[in-house]
């Protein structure tokens, strides 16, 4: 009986410890511009999102000629693709106002460029539905929460357009797993309980914008 | 304890995977499952993440030092084994399958094999026939893989149509079967009164073994659970693919994707070979059922042959 037990068990652990597996496969580095209209109130997000040179191969496979980069034209219906993809997973974006809903607008500015080290980018720009002021701090994150895609802003990956003088932005950084925290999984494993990790949430830096 | 144990592995190797559903945008055309990394999981995750990075280099050496194919191929094999520790629906119905039907362990380590080459050949047809034979793109490759995808939830669904029709006759064969002596067993040996096992004589009490069909081996279940177990390719094996084809080294690639074959067959190979060693023990104790058991477990059985089916279903509904 005990061995039943045990052999059933090897199986059930191998299950229930896995609830939905993923880990990067695509990698971006991001360049944000957060964009203010003229009353000085946050009105968009324009997005600049640089993928890995292994998803960048697969963006243009078959697409390329001659080895020179692929034409912006070519690569237009998968970017358009792309971003109506995106609609469903709020374009990764998430931007938040203490005590305000934030909502989108149809994206524009939709491009796809290939550079000559061969990684391809993708652009968007998005419009706020109601532009905010942005003197309660306004914060910005770009992640996957399914973590299949990894996002990292660049050096000085956020900027801020058209901000009136007095306007701060700021960038923390998420603190990097370390043994303590693989420790902890390794507990909350034994015990059967979920740290409630969330790596996708967990890795991703926010800029922070704070205006008088 | 057979049935149950059939039922605990099948239901609890499906139910999570139900959940993993969304396609990235940036998917290659699989859905790979999403969410919390915990327990085990997160270092399994991890484990993958540090082989992915490693195999990417590998790739990208081996233009200049061709010894890194040495290295990718070790990559893609150490990939392989973690990739499959995940929950894969695939796996998920092969354990099941293995449960309900198999006794010979060389035959669930068998098919977990084949369910690994047939993953490789299908990544392999995809990514060459498409892009460097047809010369068609990355929007025609994700839509390709979409299909194949939706061809694996088919597979599935169709093995568990299969699993319903028989277990729902053992079911209902079970139901209908007379009341036996409650604490004593007759044997083979009938006309002998005197010859009456006590629960520990040793004997297995097996179910009908056409209703299992465990008779012959069930050739066309086995090779139907194959497909539905391997048709589906895995993400990483499509990208390393058209990067080594994108750096002019295609053989790396479709070297290494055999690398990551034989690893993930490693590992399933342990879960089909975990399957067929808990079914073998459950057996041993299958002497101790009493016929209202024997009902429930029954019941419960069919349930998990539907369960299959309805992953099947939920997961082309969902595609």
């Amino acid at each position: 009986m005990k061995r039943i037990i045990r052999a059933t068990l090897a199986i059930l652990a191998l299950a229930l410890a896995s609830p939905a597996l993923a880990h990067p496969h695509v990698f971006v580095v991001v360049n944000s511009e957060i964009i203010f209209d003229a009353q000085g109130r946050i009105s968009g997000i324009s997005q600049s999102w640089t993928f890995d040179d292994m998803y960048s191969s697969f963006v243009t496979t078959g697409a390329s000629e001659d080895g020179k980069p692929v034409t912006r034209e070519k690569l237009q219906p998968l970017a358009e693709q792309n971003v109506s993809d995106l609609a469903e997973f709020s374009y990764f974006t998430i931007v938040k106002v203490p005590g305000q809903k934030i909502e989108f607008a149809k994206p524009q500015a939709i491009s796809m460029r290939e550079d000559d080290k061969k990684l391809v980018t993708l652009t968007f720009t998005l419009p706020l539905k109601n532009p905010v002021k942005a003197d309660k701090a306004f914060t910005l994150q770009v992640y996957d929460p399914t973590y299949f895609v990894s996002f990292d802003f660049a050096k000085d990956g956020v900027a801020m357009k058209g901000a009136p003088s007095g306007c701060s932005l700021s960038m923390s950084q998420p603190k990097p797993l370390d043994n303590s925290e693989a420790q902890r999984f390794n507990e909350a494993f034994f015990s059967g309980l979920s740290p409630g990790a969330d790596f996708g949430i967990k890795l991703a830096s926010r800029a922070t914008v704070a205006c008088p | 304890m057979k049935r149950l144990a059939f039922v605990l592995v099948a239901l609890a190797l499906l139910a999570p995977d139900v959940f993993a559903q969304a396609r990235n945008p940036f998917s290659v055309g699989i859905s790979e499952g999403g969410g919390a990394a915990t327990g085990l999981t997160g270092w399994i995750l991890a484990q993958q993440q540090h082989f992915d990075v490693l195999m990417r280099e590998a790739v990208r050496a081996i233009r200049t030092d061709a010894s890194a194919f040495w290295s990718l191929v070790g990559l893609a094999f150490a990939y392989g084994v973690f990739h499959a520790a995940g929950p894969g629906h695939g796996k998920a119905v092969l354990a099941a399958y293995l449960v309900a039907n198999e006794r010979a362990l060389k035959r669930g380590l068998v098919m977990a094999a084949l369910a690994a080459l047939l993953q490789a050949l299908v990544a392999i047809a995809l990514v060459l026939g498409l892009t460097t034979l047809l010369g068609l793109t990355a929007r025609h490759l994700r839509d390709a893989a979409q299909w194949v995808e939706i061809a694996s939830y088919a597979a599935i669904a169709l093995v568990g149509v299969a699993l319903v029709w028989r277990k729902g006759k053992a079911f209902l064969g079970e139901w209908r079967s007379k009341p036996q002596v409650a604490s004593r067993f007759i044997c083979d040996a009938g006309d002998d009164p005197a010859h009456v096992h006590g629960p520990n004589c040793g004997h297995v009490h097996m179910p009908d073994p056409a209703a299992l069909g465990g008779g012959a081996f069930d050739w066309r279940g086995a090779a139907g659970t194959v497909i539905a177990a391997g048709l589906r390719p895995c993400s990483g094996a499509i990208l390393v693919l058209v990067f080594a084809a994108a750096q002019g080294i295609v053989l790396a690639g479709v070297a290494a994707t055999f690398a990551m074959a034989v690893g993930t067959a490693l590992t399933t190979g342990a879960i089909a070979a975990a399957s067929v060693y808990a079914k073998a023990q459950a057996s041993r104790f299958a002497t101790l059922r009493t016929q209202g058991a024997a009902r429930l477990l029954s019941g419960l059985e069919f349930v998990a042959a539907l369960a299959v089916l309805l992953l099947g279903v939920g997961l082309l509904m969902g595609a």
